[in-house]
């Protein structure tokens, strides 16, 4: 019976052109609109590493000034050099990355070619397996290099297309800011939405082109340039006061791999504050925090607020033209209710007559949908064009995103075909068809 | 066969109130030809409704096949339609999307017989009525007697006890007319009950038996001609 | 024409009615928070820079080896730009207003730890600035070189003299802001400055800050490593200028990167991007439902006009004139559309609570109600226009026919 009501449906679509396109328009224009903001929704709030975000926490320490009194004073985002080095010497959780983002200038090479900057992370050893990142060639490296001070990097895929053409660099040497670096290993495409490791410095940027050991970074005074706070001035000149200070400028991450390994942690770092405080650090009444991935892309409100009040808009934008398709279907099921009484007189029943155009509406869904599909590439590519470069990466539709504009068109026209097919199943089975 | 006793139906409006049928009686036997006759607005129509299962009554009994049918729910109602009654109408009603096989396909569908059931029966009604050769034609490409025909042969598909044929030639020339009626007799000859509804005289003296409605219950043929001929 | 006889007519067929009336009114609510919307980007947008932005650009210059020697280099650098012709005049500066990127600092009236503190965007200029940026000094006076000084990157000690724009005086003197002009305000807790002058307006690098005017310049070269010159020219010279000091920047010295050359024009583009983007959007949304309602008003009107055929054809053999029929149908839509912008109004303010609520949106203007109610009254008549028209063009003659 399916399949006579699919040809039905048909039949019927195709007999009114006019008014079947005007409702397969007006359900794809509700789709295109509400899908081409909620994939950038989606894309904004997706979890960037599903199979370990549960494992994966961010680091807060309240270290701030005790005479911010605000009643919504939170604690800050990053943690200063000195926690950040305690925390890794201490070394309390399975793997722990503590992480800052700086530019450093490549010289390629040959000498013709001018030196460029890149994108760089000053990281831990750890870095690469806590975050599972893909590697392409070789590797990461080893927390001895981190204590040596080693002078190694990793590079992303792009950078290794610019300067090695893609080659294996592996113990090839790329000159940074006037010193040699042997690298390790070359990643793979890795580039995920949010940056949830920084998102500080912005949860839409790119991955990093370069990654070398933290330590290195702090010995030589390579510069930093990620966001910097400070309540207090350093005490004294120079590098090192800042080092000392309680300037927030590194992320940490800590991996912890179940419930006691999260709650011992959490000890651990309340145990800290306490031993701080005894050395006149951390005034403020204690507020440690340890926030999952998803946490903390909550808590960092990394999803925006325009892209929240467009989605709203834009369902509210669907259900007028859902409204609009309950007219049309209303009109065209009442159009044929000649045929309706027919059908019942025949010996069709109020429930096959019901089947019989919650089909035809689904199908006119499914048409809403697939042509909707394609105003969503076109609203994505206007809103890539509008936006620019800062939703490069959110806007692209991935096989979840076509299933999901599928599922909502024929949802949609099936809710939109409800009261007119219910209209439809109280038509009168009659011998005398009356005209007008 | 078809028992009615004291059927009454009343529709009403906010305002209005009108009788369609009072205390309405009529046994029809079994292989019988029953033409019903009677002035416009007398009732005929809403007898065959009911006589159909296709509007429901406001009092009194309905036997069809022995069974009481006034309390079914919608979908036996439809069942019983759909396996024991067949229905030819004035203005055909075929459906305009659908071709000629197709149409005949309508009540075989919702009665669930498989394809090869349908395609059998589909061809051998329209083998019968003469149209075998227009099966993949649409009801807009056939002549009004064609029509009539395809419909005749949407209603014998299903091989029902009953035929109800309102007016089946109201709109067809005399021509055409005849070898409608000449089928119709065909079909009550092969032991199909025939209950039909005209208004023209000539067509009514071809069945076995007349009633005619006069206000909504049956009146005495006698007594209706001589009023006819009074006025 | 009576409304009576329509409006219950109307209530006899209710349901096409019902949904064009929804479809009026959610349109009326998303159409008016949009506006309210793009209102309140467009204020933000059209609030002044007080620089000079047609005719400065800026570029970034990155010195990156050992013997890099960054205070002879901007020396060099902004001696060899101020002589070019064209050039009005350049600084050498940490960041520029509406980048995106700068130091904020907090300022305090009285010296402690325990002090509230006004925060502040910070621009280290020389006695060029306020020539550069083309600011306004409105009290007191300009840097003069003697009051330059040369900053380390890692350097915490501040300068004694600073200028304040008018807004920050404000701030930290609610009062009278003129009493800032000579006052001493205090820097990381207790080191003072003295304000030496006050400008008009001058806008910070980030332009979402509830403080975006609250500016101080601080008479100070930065040897930050990456430094950023920023350079005026006579009007119309700018875009032959910039490649021009592009090449001189690059030519001069090998050891550093020249790069990030932009118009303020440019960066005030980039600055709102996101703004002018939802403005865009949402006037694009806007468009598209009203043209969406339209066409729900025409298909419904196109629906009941077919089906009344008959019945108009009688209206007209019973004398009603062709207007009296067009007037029937724009008089039906008017009851419906009024009655779906009533609603309307209800909605918009509820979607409007609601937005305000959760993402602190600016409270609509309730002008903008009755504006838009009148507005889809107006649309609704255009929508209905054709086949109201259609109506009446219907002949007499159609009442005796049968069909």
């Amino acid at each position: 019976m399916f399949n006579y009501y699919l040809k039905l449906g048909w039949l019927s679509i195709r007999a009114n052109p006019l008014l079947s396109t005007l409702m397969v328009l007006a359900i794809a224009i509700g789709i295109g609109a509400s899908m081409t903001i909620i994939t950038v929704n989606y894309a904004m709030s997706g979890n960037p590493i599903p199979h370990k975000s549960d494992q994966l926490f961010y680091v807060q320490l309240d270290s701030w000034d005790p005479n911010d009194t605000d009643e919504d004073s939170e604690p800050p985002d990053q943690v200063t050099y000195t926690d950040a080095m305690n925390l890794i010497e201490a070394d309390r959780a399975y793997r722990q990355v503590a992480s800052n983002r700086s530019g450093l200038v490549l010289e390629p090479e040959n000498p013709d070619e001018r030196p460029f900057t890149v994108d760089t992370r000053n990281t831990f050893a750890d870095f690469f397996p806590m975050f599972d990142t893909p590697f392409l060639y070789g590797g990461g490296w080893d927390s001895s290099a981190d204590d040596g001070l080693e002078h190694v990097t990793v590079l992303s895929r792009e950078l290794n297309e610019r300067v090695f053409g893609g080659e294996d660099s592996v113990g090839r040497s790329v000159r940074l800011n006037g010193m040699d670096f042997r690298v390790v290993g070359v990643l793979d495409e890795w580039l995920p939405m949010p940056k949830f490791y920084d998102v500080t410095n912005g949860a839409f940027d790119p991955s990093e082109e370069l990654y070398i050991p933290f330590n290195v970074a702090i010995e030589y005074e390579l510069p930093r340039n990620g966001n910097t706070n400070c309540w207090k001035r350093p005490e004294g000149e120079g590098f090192e006061a800042f080092l000392a200070s309680e300037c927030v400028w590194i992320q940490f991450w800590a991996e912890l791999r179940d419930e006691t390994e999260k709650r011992e942690y959490m000890d651990f770092l309340n145990a800290y504050t306490e031993q701080q405080k005894a050395l006149g650090r951390f005034g403020r009444p204690r507020d440690n925090r340890l926030s999952d991935v998803m946490e903390w892309m909550e808590a960092e409100q990394v999803v925006e607020d325009d892209a929240r009040v467009m989605m709203g808009l834009s369902l509210l934008f669907l259900v007028v033209c859902l409204l609009n398709t309950i007219g049309l279907l209303l009109a065209k099921f009442m159009r044929k209710s000649g045929d309706i009484s027919v059908r019942r007189a025949l010996g069709a029943s109020k429930r096959d007559v019901f089947t019989q155009h919650m089909i035809e509406s689904g199908l006119i869904g499914l048409g809403g949908g697939l042509v909707g599909l394609g105003l969503t590439w076109l609203g994505l590519r206007g809103i890539h064009a509008l936006f620019g470069e800062y939703v490069e990466h959110l806007v692209h539709l991935d096989g979840m995103m076509v299933l999901a504009a599928i599922a909502l068109a024929v949802v949609s026209a099936l809710a939109a075909g409800l009261y007119p097919t219910w209209q439809a199943c109280r038509i009168m089975p009659a011998s005398q068809l009356k005209t007008q | 066969m078809l028992s009615m006793q004291n059927i009454s139906m009343v529709y009403r409006t906010d305002t209005v109130e009108t009788h369609a049928l009072r205390e309405f009686s009529l046994e029809v036997g079994e292989g019988e030809f029953v033409a019903v006759t009677g002035p416009s607005g007398s009732g005929k129509t809403t007898f065959l409704n009911i006589a159909g299962l296709l509007e429901r009554f406001t009092s009194g009994k309905y036997l069809l096949d022995g069974k009481d049918v006034s309390s079914l729910s919608d979908s036996d109602t439809s069942k019983v339609r759909n396996e024991k009654i067949g229905f030819v109408f004035q203005g055909f009603n075929l459906i305009p999307d659908l071709n000629v096989f197709d149409n005949v396909d309508v009540p075989l569908r919702y009665r669930g017989f498989d394809t090869a059931e349908r395609k059998r029966r589909i061809e051998g009604v329209l083998e019968r009525v003469g149209l075998s050769s227009r099966a993949k034609h649409l009801p807009s490409q056939l002549s009004g007697g064609q029509q009539q025909r395809v419909a005749i042969a949407r209603a014998l598909a299903g091989e029902p006890r009953f035929l109800l044929a309102d007016e089946p030639t109201g709109n067809l020339d005399s021509h055409m007319a005849e070898s409608i009626m000449a089928l119709i007799e065909e079909i009550n000859a092969g032991g199909t009950t025939v209950i039909m509804v005209t208004h023209d005289p000539a067509l009514a003296e071809r069945a076995g038996r007349n009633v005619h409605i006069r206000d909504g219950q049956v009146s005495d043929v006698e007594t209706d001609v001589q009023l006819v001929a009074n006025a | 024409m009576q409304i009576g006889p329509i409006w219950r007519a109307l209530m006899r067929n209710k349901t096409g009615a019902i949904l064009i009336a929804l479809q009026v009114a959610v349109t009326m609510a998303i159409m008016v928070n949009a506006i309210s919307i793009i209102q309140s980007r467009a204020e933000s947008m059209a609030r002044p820079s007080g620089v000079d932005e047609p005719n400065i650009f800026h570029i970034v210059s990155v010195g990156y080896t050992e013997d890099f020697d960054e205070r002879s280099v901007i020396e060099q650098d902004l001696a060899a730009i101020r002589a070019m012709p064209g050039v009005i005049d350049a600084i050498q500066t940490n960041s520029v207003p509406l980048s995106g990127g700068g130091w904020s600092m907090g300022l305090q009236t009285e010296p402690g730890a325990d002090q509230d503190g006004v925060g502040v965007a910070v621009y280290f200029v020389d006695e060029h600035g306020l020539d550069t940026y083309g600011l306004k000094l409105v009290a007191g006076e300009n840097f003069t070189p003697g009051d330059v000084e040369w900053r380390e990157r890692q350097a915490t000690d501040w300068p004694s003299t600073t200028l304040l724009t008018q807004a920050m005086a404000e701030q930290l003197f609610p009062d009278n802001w003129r009493d800032a002009l000579g006052a001493t305000v205090y820097i990381n807790d207790d080191e003072p400055l003295v304000v030496k002058g006050i400008i008009e307006r001058m806008q910070a690098a980030w332009n979402g800050w509830d403080g975006v005017e609250r500016v101080m310049l601080v008479p100070q070269h930065t040897l930050f490593g990456s430094t950023r010159y920023v350079i005026r020219t006579e009007p119309g010279q700018r875009d032959s200028l910039m490649p021009e000091v592009e090449k001189l920047l690059a030519d001069s010295n090998r050891d550093r990167i020249v790069r990030g050359m932009q118009t303020m024009t440019e960066t005030r583009e980039r600055s709102y991007r996101g703004d002018s983007s939802m403005i865009k959007l949402l006037t694009f949304t806007i468009v598209l439902l009203l043209v969406i309602t339209s066409l729900g008003i025409v298909g419904l009107a196109s629906f009941s006009v077919s089906r009344r055929t008959k019945q108009i054809g009688t209206r007209r053999a019973l004398g009603a004139s062709k207007s009296s029929i067009a007037r029937y149908f724009m008089t039906e839509n008017v009851l419906i559309s009024g009655v779906g912008v009533a609603l309307g109004a209800v909605l918009t303010v509820g979607l409007n609570m609601l937005l305000v609520d959760a993402f602190g949106l600016d409270r609509l203007e309730i002008w903008l109600v009755p504006a838009a109610m009148l507005v889809l009254l107006l649309v609704g008549q255009l929508a209905v226009f054709g086949p109201a028209r259609r109506a009446a063009g219907v002949p007499p003659a159609v009442a005796t026919r049968t069909i």
